[in-house]
């Protein structure tokens, strides 16, 4: 895909740049909101990272509204050192549509950026989800692995339907409280890690392939290959 | 004198007096109408009626009849304080206990005091003068000499009265003014000691709880408040000295290490991947920091709503369920539904999380930890125990303060700011934390009002695991 990225810091601008090449897309940079403004507007893209603090007149929110009060609906991923609740509630009313604190991992960056792209791209209405062998009735609330009966209990269930949504994606643990539990708080031990790891008895114990893979330090990823 | 009225004292001291004054001044007037005036009235009253009875004698019975009410008046009169006298055009007297008409009267309609030879003596005469049909001229008197004496020492006894009034106006006035200086003063002198640094000083408290006691205890709430968040600058500088530096001093050196040695390409990789995650480590200090920050600065107050404590708990409580299972502890949650607030339901879920999490940390394997909530005096208790160490009681007061740890506990990891952030979350919803003995283990007790939502909880105590299998099994195979 192809993302626009809009980041004064060169080190940063690098960092994101380079890991999202690796990873196939095509990045543009501006170094400056004026400049990123003029190619948001200009050019396709299909999402753009923004930095909320620019030098210059036009900062992040400046570009977000001008963009979206002219219709362009691209996905917007908003990066800010400014963390507290009231910049975040502020950048996503302004029209971004995640937000992400600095400093943060590439992982992170990637996961949610992925999931932005995925989610601008319609959700289809599905009643059911399929990788590979396991299969996941959203109807009747089914789960079944190669053909076999798998008990899950409500929390299981909807921890499944999430990462089984995003099969392929990598899904950091935020990612997963978030849309699984919908707090937004961080539990000081790696509880997720613990329900992962359950879910990943019930799901992958006794079959192959591996299903539920761990990505080191960032978070899951549920598909046939690690 | 501008200046001095720019003084509220002074203005204050001044506008009493003068109310004072003026208030005595009528006080004062009054008592002179109800006594010296009234004597005058009432003589003047008795001079006019013996006037009107000889003017409505005068058409029946002439002259004569005149005459002889003079005499009857005379007669009737033996005080000797009346004075008759009823002259022709001449002046020449016809009737009367005066011999001659008096020089200091004119022959003119009016009042004059005179002083006249009654009995021997001079005495002063209060008389009225009045011009009769045929050009008769009649003079009617009281000797007023007595009343005058009274009407006198009535008259001196109230200018005293005014003077005395005005001296302790003055004095009442000063006196305010020294009273409200004095505590102004009070205030003035402890706040510039404080801006001098010295943040222990309080203004004293008189007991009398009038408008100076209030202003002085909310005083001393806001400094209290002050030194409680300077003492928590001081701590949190201090900690981030020493909590920050030390695993930056660390990565350094094990960064640093890394360009110096040949090492095999897998131990970099290790070495730059421990560096990364004691990276976020610190990131997450930070975080914690400044989520802290941002919860005493009370921003976050402005996000409140109704949260339904109980649901939330549960919740939380079935986030961390696995861990029991981890530890082969038992985890009691009664959690009613219902217990609603006004608050920030994220924080709310962290500062359960936090405690749930603690919880689990010091517990034993195979201990036993629950959550259990109630409902008492406007509040919703969240009671986390735990049998694990439990906190000793010199430590108590000090575990809520940022990064301190538990010595007891020493090799469980962590930042020390959970329970802080508790407190803090606490706070923010005017609630509290209690740190209190389960005997053993903690039992910590999260206090929030409770808001007003009508309905009543309704009770119930089960495990989880029981919870879990008492719902309709919905999702099972």
């Amino acid at each position: 895909m192809k993302v626009l990225l809009v980041e004064d810091s060169q080190r940063v601008a690098q960092f994101v740049r380079k890991g999202l090449a690796e990873e196939g897309h095509v990045v543009d940079h501006a170094d400056n909101g004026r400049d990123g403004l003029f190619l948001a507007a200009t050019d396709r893209y299909d999402a753009l990272i923004l930095d909320r603090m620019l030098p210059g007149s036009v900062d992040g929110l400046i570009i977000i509204e001008s963009l979206r009060r002219t219709g362009n609906r691209t996905p917007i991923l908003i990066l800010s050192a400014l963390g507290e609740v009231d910049d975040r509630v502020r950048g996503l009313r302004t029209g971004g549509d995640d937000y992400l604190t600095k400093p943060f991992a590439f992982g992170e960056l990637l996961a949610r950026l992925e999931a932005l792209v995925r989610r601008s791209q319609g959700v289809e209405i599905r009643t059911s989800l399929t990788v590979a062998d396991l299969r996941l009735d959203l109807l009747s609330h089914r789960v079944t692995r190669a053909g076999k009966m798998i008990a899950l209990q409500r929390r299981e269930f909807k921890l499944l339907e999430v990462l089984m949504l995003h099969a392929g994606q990598l899904l950091t643990r935020t990612m997963l409280l978030e849309n699984v539990w919908e707090h937004h708080f961080e539990p000081q031990t790696n509880v997720i890690d613990v329900h992962i790891s359950r879910l990943r008895q019930k799901i992958d114990a006794g079959f192959d392939p591996p299903l539920l893979h761990t990505v080191r330090g960032v978070g899951y990823r549920l598909g046939i290959d690690a | 004198m501008l200046r001095l009225l720019r003084s509220a004292s002074v203005r204050l001291a001044v506008g009493y007096a003068a109310l004072f004054v003026i208030s005595s001044l009528l006080l004062v007037g009054l008592l002179w109408w109800g006594t010296a005036a009234y004597l005058d009235r009432e003589t003047a009253a008795v001079i006019r009626s013996d006037i009107q009875a000889i003017k409505d004698e005068l058409p029946y019975r002439g002259l004569p009849g005149a005459v002889t009410i003079i005499q009857d008046q005379l007669g009737a009169a033996t005080d000797g304080q009346a004075v008759y006298l009823l002259a022709d055009q001449s002046l020449k007297p016809i009737a009367g206990n005066l011999q001659v008409w008096p020089s200091e009267v004119a022959p003119k309609p009016g009042w004059y005091q005179v002083p006249l030879a009654l009995a021997g003596r001079f005495r002063t005469i209060e008389i009225e003068e009045v011009a009769l049909p045929g050009g008769l001229h009649l003079l009617v008197g009281r000797d007023i000499e007595d009343r005058g004496e009274v009407r006198a020492l009535i008259v001196k006894g109230l200018w005293w009265a005014a003077v005395g009034a005005f001296v302790i106006a003055v004095a009442g006035g000063l006196l305010v003014r020294r009273a409200v200086l004095r505590r102004v003063e009070t205030i003035n002198s402890t706040a510039t000691a404080i801006v001098h640094g010295d943040l222990s000083r309080r203004l004293p408290i008189h007991n009398s709880s009038d408008e100076f006691d209030q202003l002085a205890k909310t005083i001393n709430l806001m400094l209290s408040q002050i030194e409680r968040l300077i003492e928590g600058v001081r701590n949190t500088s201090n900690a981030i000295a020493h909590d920050l530096r030390t695993p930056l001093a660390e990565m350094r050196a094990q960064l640093e290490e890394l360009t110096k040695a040949r090492q095999p390409r897998s131990a970099m990789l290790d070495g730059v991947h421990k560096a990364v995650s004691d990276i976020d480590r610190v990131i997450g200090v930070f975080n914690a920091l400044l989520r802290l920050a941002e919860i005493d600065s009370g921003v976050r107050r402005s996000g409140f709503r109704l949260v339904d404590l109980g649901e939330l708990a549960t919740e939380v409580a079935e986030l961390y369920g696995p861990l029991a299972e981890e530890k082969h502890a038992t985890f009691i949650v009664d959690a009613p539904e219902g217990l609603a607030t006004r608050g920030d339901p994220h924080l709310l879920a962290q500062a359960v999380g936090n405690l749930i999490d603690n919880a689990f940390k010091y517990t034993a394997e195979n201990g036993a930890v629950s959550l259990r909530m109630a409902c008492a005096d406007g509040h919703i208790h969240i009671v986390v125990a735990d049998n694990g160490p439990g906190i000793s009681a010199s430590e108590k007061p000090r575990v809520v303060e940022r990064f301190y740890r538990c010595y007891s506990n020493g090799d469980v990891d962590g930042i020390g700011l959970g329970l802080s952030l508790v407190e803090s979350v606490a706070r923010l919803h005017d609630g509290e934390l209690l740190l209190t003995d389960n005997e053993p283990g903690l039992r910590a007790i999260l206090s929030i009002p409770a808001g007003d939502t009508g309905n009543h909880p309704k009770s119930s105590a089960t495990s989880v695991r029981d919870h879990v299998q008492a719902e309709p099994q919905n999702f099972a195979a």
